[in-house]
């Protein structure tokens, strides 16, 4: 007689038709396959049982055994979680973001952030890397820094702060709200993250200029939250499955990407959606904005102690890249680019 | 006894209607906001966050008021035709099935969930410069407390009903049009010929309940 | 002993409609029932669960437009407004057959537009219109009708609270809301006037006409009437509702816009005081109080609801039964119709929709042609016996002849007119599709 399986409440901070609640759920479903049945994680939508920016505090006090979403999310509690999600865009990428959680230190400092300096009862495992984020969705094109003052601007985490330094009035809204809140007139332009999601949140509804490639998030990762007490309770090679799991996902995480995101974003081409880069005075200009906020948040020693340490891994490992590795343009341009 | 529980009706009476002045705190910051935003375009980065803890104040400081003043709306299509008395011992039964339990878990969860964001210094989450929340986190301990005074008064309106028959007058306040008109009417009617019993019947149905 | 009991969930939810005929305040009876099943099931946990869905409602920006609609709504209606608009409308419908009645409802429609407030409408129409109807010979029934079903316009027509209440439930847009209800509101009031109309050409009985020095008035003082009692609220109303729908402010916005306005307004009408103002800000608050305690209970409840899983198992039987989408509109809609008998649709909105509205998507139903389905039938709640709010009203202010079940008769063919509004809509959803699609796109 087979004992009945752990069941585990995992609530996503996305919307039903998200693509990342489809990676939260193939996250789910690695586990409860790996586990052999010994565990269930069920996985709930955003808002089923707590609000997106309220998975933390219902992870923490076991309202849910876990959840999966981004750190920047939590931003309210301390500026540097942030820094554990969509950090500054210092070159690096976010697959190198995840090299200095592993190699360079970044996991002692995640831990130490959210279980002394914030007493959070939770585990959190930094997971699935991003590609660089676009600039958004806009009514008209923005050719400059200037055309973005004033603008209600909805971001998330630093990059907040950064778009302050541009004189835009940033307004942050979980995901699943943002579209609601341009519909009626709370937000001008707006980002959430990259053409699958944001092709059915129904952004091309309501905006119809995209402009891609932005410094305010060149990087971010997902973050799987668990309930400590729950999760230490755990037998220690389910643990070790919660973990692996992680890993895993992490991986194919970022090959389903590559695949909807570019197929995506011709969907969106092909809705009238006008797409452009985001021009490079506007790049500069986040450049600059970006020196301006690390300086002020690094007032907090717990920041500058995070981004000191993130800085000096950047250094090096982008160093190494950049020396290392061939220019790809230069490649595919030989084989792909039509006169 | 009488004099304290009319004490704790004024008391929350007159915390429900100081703050339910946020009304027009509200209306003329958004009417601020909107002059900045449209006129000046240099829209405020506190607006949000300003009007989110106006409306939550207003509406989470008047819930004993309301109770005060029997406007939380009841599903009372029964209710309505009872006694009096019959009414009052059903409620008195439910205050302390239904409401207690649930007012006393606001007050002790509540104020963990202050305490928590105190602790953080917690600021709001939805603008960079989001101010600091746990003050607004506060109300919700506070208020709790608010309810759980209101909700002994309301256990002894009860008692009095049963005990004489009639549910006690409660303090005069602002009314809804409809139960000026309505009790208008039951007076003029009342003059006319001996009071007649429908029409109090039809009063009492019409403002049992809030009147959207 | 951990959860997912969902035969559980399905306890609370039937122990709910018990309860709720015990007539305690909704919103404790849910918030008990809430944490109670929390806590038998998750422990501890619940109580923050509870906290937090609390906060939720405090920190919901969909809702802060309810207090300020409401404001303006208590000051336009504590400024004597209403007596001058009907003044000036009867006088220019002077020429319709029917025309006190026909001007009843342009009146209550406007009004009742501008302050969404259910029950000052059909008490005020019913000390104004009401008594000017049967001096003038109508037939009592059509003038109970009228006034009834008018009062109930306002929570239709946009700006409406209803709405509100339905985006902020079912999370879609408000704006696009309010562009759907907008033709059929205004197609469902001319209904309720062309019917009245056609009644009297049939049988002229039913509403003699007004004597003729009240008919022809110089058009020079109807002119004057209107420009000076109908123009500026109508101004209002149109100023509010354009700015949400052209998207230039947010509903919260427009109506801090409003309220001012409507401040204003009265300020100018010499109608306005202090005293007036503090009413209309205590009201406010007590409205306001009463609506998002509501919230809070029901927060709490469906969050232990679809933690127990009671969600999934109304989904499936739902589903189970095999219904096209045709007759799971039918369906929710003759729930939602039946509901209205007892019950009012703040609580039918509140409490019960949530548990419809996941489903919409299943069966490919756009929810905001479902928002505006159920907000035509939501007008029904407020006429349909037992629980009928606009004919007590009404009986309560009425004179002494006038009986309960006279007022019931008559109210019952504009019962029927919404059933056919509905019917209609079903067969044409371009009726509240098209002004949202050509504003906003696909
Ligand atoms: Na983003
Ligand atoms: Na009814």
């Amino acid at each position: 007689h087979a004992q009945a399986p752990i069941r585990l409440k995992f609530q996503s901070t996305w919307p039903n038709k998200d693509i990342f609640h489809e990676f939260a759920g193939d996250y789910v479903k690695r586990v409860n396959a790996m586990t052999g049945g010994r565990v269930e994680l069920e996985l709930l939508p955003a808002g089923s049982v707590v609000p997106a920016f309220q998975m933390l505090d219902a992870v923490s006090s076991g309202i849910l055994d876990g959840g999966h979403g981004v750190a920047a999310y939590w931003y309210g509690k301390n500026k540097a979680f942030s820094l554990f999600g969509t950090a500054p865009a210092f070159g690096w990428d976010a697959d190198e973001l995840l090299g200095w959680v592993r190699y360079g230190g970044g996991q002692a400092l995640y831990d130490d952030l959210v279980q002394n300096t914030l007493k959070l009862n939770v585990v959190g495992m930094l997971s699935g890397p991003m590609p660089s984020q676009p600039l958004g969705w806009f009514k008209k094109e923005i050719t400059s820094a200037a055309d973005m003052k004033g603008m209600k601007y909805r971001t998330v985490g630093l990059g907040a702060d950064l778009f302050k330094e541009f004189g835009a009035a940033v307004t942050i809204v979980p995901g699943g709200e943002i579209v609601p809140a341009i519909d009626r007139g709370l937000l001008d332009g707006a980002e959430f993250n990259n053409p699958s999601s944001d092709l059915v949140l129904g952004f091309p509804d309501v905006a119809k200029v995209y402009m891609l490639g932005s410094y305010h998030q060149a990087l971010e990762c997902f973050e799987i939250l668990f309930n400590k007490t729950k999760f230490e309770s755990l037998p220690k090679d389910v643990q070790e499955i919660l973990r692996g799991a992680s890993d895993a996902t992490s991986a194919t995480m970022m090959w389903k990407a590559q695949d909807r995101y570019s197929k995506d974003l011709e969907a969106i081409k092909a809705r009238g959606v006008k797409v452009l880069p985001t021009p490079k005075p506007v790049l500069e200009a986040q450049l600059k904005a970006w020196d301006v906020v690390i300086a002020n948040l690094s007032a907090d020693p717990v920041f500058k102690k995070v981004v000191d340490s993130q800085k000096e891994w950047a250094k090096r490992i982008v160093g190494f890249r950049l020396e290392y590795e061939p220019d790809s343009k230069f490649a595919y341009d030989h084989f792909f680019k039509t006169a | 006894m009488q004099s304290i529980l009319l004490g704790v009706d004024r008391l929350n009476a007159f915390i429900g209607k100081l703050f339910a002045w946020c009304i027009v705190i509200l209306m003329l910051a958004i009417c601020y906001e909107v002059f900045r935003r449209y006129v000046l375009r240099d829209p405020t980065t506190w607006a949000y966050d300003v009007s989110l803890m106006l409306y939550g104040t207003l509406f989470m400081m008047a819930g004993a008021y309301t109770l005060s003043r029997n406007g939380h709306v009841r599903g009372d299509f029964l209710y309505r035709k009872w006694r009096p008395t019959t009414q009052a011992r059903t409620d008195l039964v439910l205050y302390f099935l239904f409401y207690f339990p649930g007012i006393l878990a606001l007050i002790y969860a509540g104020w963990g969930y202050f305490q928590l964001s105190y602790m953080l210094n917690e600021h709001s989450s939805f603008s960079p410069d989001g101010p600091v929340i746990w003050p607004f986190k506060a109300i919700i301990p506070f208020v709790g407390v608010m309810m759980l005074l209101q909700g002994v008064v309301e256990v002894v309106r009860c008692l009095i009903c049963i005990r004489d028959g009639d549910w006690p007058q409660r303090l005069h306040d602002v009314e809804e049009m409809e139960k000026i008109i309505l009790d208008e009417a039951a007076a003029k009617a009342e003059q006319q010929s001996r009071q007649e019993a429908t029409l109090t019947a039809i009063e009492r149905d019409a403002t049992t309940r809030g009147s959207l | 002993m951990f959860i997912s009991d969902p035969a559980l969930g399905i306890v609370m939810l039937v122990l709910f409609l018990i309860f709720l005929m015990l007539g305690f305040p909704i919103a404790f009876t849910l918030m008990a029932l809430g944490v109670g099943f929390g806590y038998f099931t998750q422990g501890d946990s619940i109580f923050n669960l509870f906290v937090q869905r609390t906060y939720s409602v405090m920190a919901n920006d969909v809702l802060i437009s309810i207090p300020l609609f409401l404001f303006m709504g208590y000051v336009i209606e504590r400024a004597n407004i209403l007596d001058r608009l009907f003044r000036a409308i009867q006088l220019a419908a002077g020429w319709i057959p029917g025309s006190l009645a026909v001007a009843t409802l342009i009146t209550c429609a406007l009004f009742a537009t501008a302050t969404g407030i259910v029950g000052a409408v059909v008490t005020l129409m019913g000390l104004l219109a009401f008594p000017a109807m049967l001096r003038a010979g109508y037939d009592t029934k059509i003038a109970s009708g009228v006034v009834c079903a008018g009062g109930c316009l306002g929570i239709l027509i946009p700006p409406s609270v209803m709405l509100i209440l339905y985006g902020a439930t079912a999370g879609v847009s408000v704006v696009k809301l309010y562009a759907a209800a907008f033709i059929p509101g205004i197609t469902l009031a001319a209904m309720y006037m062309a019917y009245v109309v056609i009644r009297v050409i049939i049988n002229p009985a039913l509403a003699p006409k007004l004597p003729a020095e009240e008919r022809n008035v110089p058009a020079g003082e109807i002119a004057l009437a209107l420009l000076t009692s109908f123009l500026p609220l109508v101004a209002l109303i149109v100023s509010v509702l354009g700015c949400i729908i052209f998207g230039l402010a947010t509903p919260s916005e427009a109506a801090a816009i409003g309220a001012m306005g409507a401040i204003l307004l009265a300020l100018a009408y010499r109608t306005f005081s202090v005293e007036k103002l503090k009413d209309s800000v205590f009201l406010t608050a007590r409205a306001s109080a009463m609506v998002c305690w509501l919230f809070v209970g029901s927060a709490v409840f469906s969050a232990v609801f679809a933690l127990l899983g009671g969600q999934r198992v109304v989904e499936e039987f739902i589903m189970s039964l095999d219904l096209g989408p045709v007759g799971f509109l039918i369906l929710t809609q003759i729930i939602i119709f039946v509901l209205g008998w007892p019950l009012e649709w703040t609580e039918i909105i509140v409490i019960f929709l949530p548990i419809f509205l996941p489903l919409l998507d299943h069966f490919g139903i756009d929810p905001i042609f479902f928002g505006v389905l159920v907000a035509l039938n939501l007008q029904t709640s407020f006429l349909s016996p037992p629980v009928a709010m606009a004919p007590f009203y009404l009986k309560g202010v009425a004179p002494k002849h006038v009986s309960i079940d006279e007022i019931f008769s008559g109210v019952m063919p504009f019962i029927f007119i919404v059933v056919f509004a509905m019917a209609l809509l079903y067969i044409f959803p371009g009726f509240a599709l098209w002004l949202p699609n050509y504003l906003y796109g696909g």
